[in-house]
């Protein structure tokens, strides 16, 4: 038993690095590419989603096991709204990556800035996925809400601000 | 001398020759202050090379094949987990921001992986005819459990932050798996079948080492990578540094 599941291991670890390797040589052509990849959040209705007074509404007039049904339908439909936002956090660290390779030092300094603040966008949705994941379990419990909402609110916003790259020529100045 | 004869002197011998190559890649190209663990393992492996084969060729009868073999193999594991460690410290020294994150998560993914290589190797059955030989093989096992997973953990880590790796680091660590992954392969089927079987494995360890030898001798020797698209596709300063204003301005809100 402890054999098959060694090679199961092994198995599953060499495809991932063979995976790896290939989606390596594809490289990306323009940033043209990436912006093409970026997806739009839909804010007002993200908002709504993580609107913990819409929360507790839902939970007061419905049945605990209607309730649930609901709240497990709303947290399917945030985190297609996360993975959203972590998409554009990984093209916007691809697109820092571009702006690093360049021989102009200041937009090579920008690009790095742009990596780096992207990564942390990426990190903290990976930390509210797990949250998500969580709460769809054991959709009555309470006890992330408050941190969640918060979070929820930052990336709310980021949401926006990226949702919105796809038209950089219009700017992003008046976003917010 | 017999075809099969000839092919196994021929994958014991080739790799070796060939990192003596990479050895003089690296101190021509001046890789070995940014590589010095695989700098080390590299010369380390012709020198237990040499001394393996005269071992075998020679029986010298000082220390016997097996026990130079056993100590040998201790060495090289240790070199093994220096590369892995090397390979970390490029990668977040390229990202500023993952430097804290890094850490505490490979530490956490080591202690997992090395809780359940332990318990493999307690609950594992398999052929102890030869003791000692079970015991080496056991050990090797577990060290290879935790080598791949590392590895793994890495691939998938960057596969999910969308890291851009360094040619030459992404080589060493592409071939470091590779040779990782089918060695812990060979060494699971072997502890089932015993040490009388362990021969034929050797053929599919050995094939695995001299690819991957191969591996790290293309990534070593090619020049790195040049983006393939114009550079004036490349967004604008302004762009860049717009995007990452609204960005800092967004992290610093909470």
């Amino acid at each position: 038993m402890s054999t098959i599941l060694i090679i199961l291991f092994a198995l599953l670890a060499v495809l991932l690095i063979i995976r790896l390797a290939k989606g390596r040589a594809s490289g990306i052509k323009s940033p043209e590419d990436l912006r093409s990849q970026l997806c739009t959040v839909d804010i007002d209705a993200f908002r709504n989603l993580t609107d913990s007074s819409e929360e507790e509404f839902l939970q007061s007039h419905l049945s605990p096991s209607s309730y649930r049904k609901v709240q497990r339908r709303r947290l399917r439909a945030t985190l297609a709204y996360v993975s959203c936002v972590a998409n554009n956090a990984a093209v916007l660290i691809r697109m820092g990556e571009e702006a690093r390779r360049s021989s102009d030092a200041s937009v090579a300094e920008a690009g790095i800035k742009l990596v780096d603040n992207a990564l942390r966008l990426r990190l903290q949705t990976f930390q509210v996925k797990a949250k998500v994941y969580l709460q769809i379990i054991h959709p009555g419990a309470r006890t992330l809400s408050v941190e969640l909402v918060s979070q929820y609110e930052q990336m709310t916003r980021q949401g926006l601000l990226l949702g919105r790259l796809q038209y950089p020529a219009r700017g992003i100045s008046g976003v917010f | 001398m017999p075809l099969l004869k000839l092919i196994w002197y021929y994958l014991w011998i080739a790799p070796h020759l060939l990192q003596i190559g990479i050895a003089g890649i690296m101190f021509r190209r001046k890789l070995i202050g940014l590589f010095p663990w695989f700098f080390a393992y590299t010369c380390f492996e012709v020198l237990e090379f040499v001394l393996l084969f005269i071992a075998d060729r020679f029986h010298t009868g000082a220390i016997s094949y097996f026990g130079l073999y056993a100590v040998t193999a201790v060495i090289s594991t240790i070199l093994r987990f220096g590369i892995i460690l090397e390979i970390l410290r490029q990668l977040a020294s390229n990202y500023a921001v993952l430097a804290r994150v890094l850490k505490p998560f490979f530490r956490w993914v080591a202690i997992g992986l090395l809780i359940a290589a332990l318990g493999l190797a307690i609950y594992a059955g398999g052929e102890r005819s030869n003791h000692s030989w079970f015991v080496m093989n056991m050990l090797d096992r577990t060290a290879l459990i935790l080598q791949t997973g590392l590895l793994a953990g890495l691939f998938l880590f960057s596969r999910y932050l969308t890291l851009s790796w360094r040619h030459q680091v992404f080589g060493i660590a592409l071939g470091l798996g590779v040779y990782a992954t089918v060695d812990l392969i060979t060494a699971a089927i072997s502890s089932q079948a015993g040490f009388s079987h362990a021969e034929l494995l050797d053929y599919i360890s050995m094939a695995t080492y001299h690819s991957s030898v191969l591996i790290w001798m293309f990534y070593l020797w090619a020049p790195e990578r040049k983006p393939q698209h114009d550079l004036q596709e490349l967004p604008t300063h302004h762009e860049v540094e717009a995007w990452n204003q609204e960005l800092e301005r967004l992290l610093h809100q909470r």
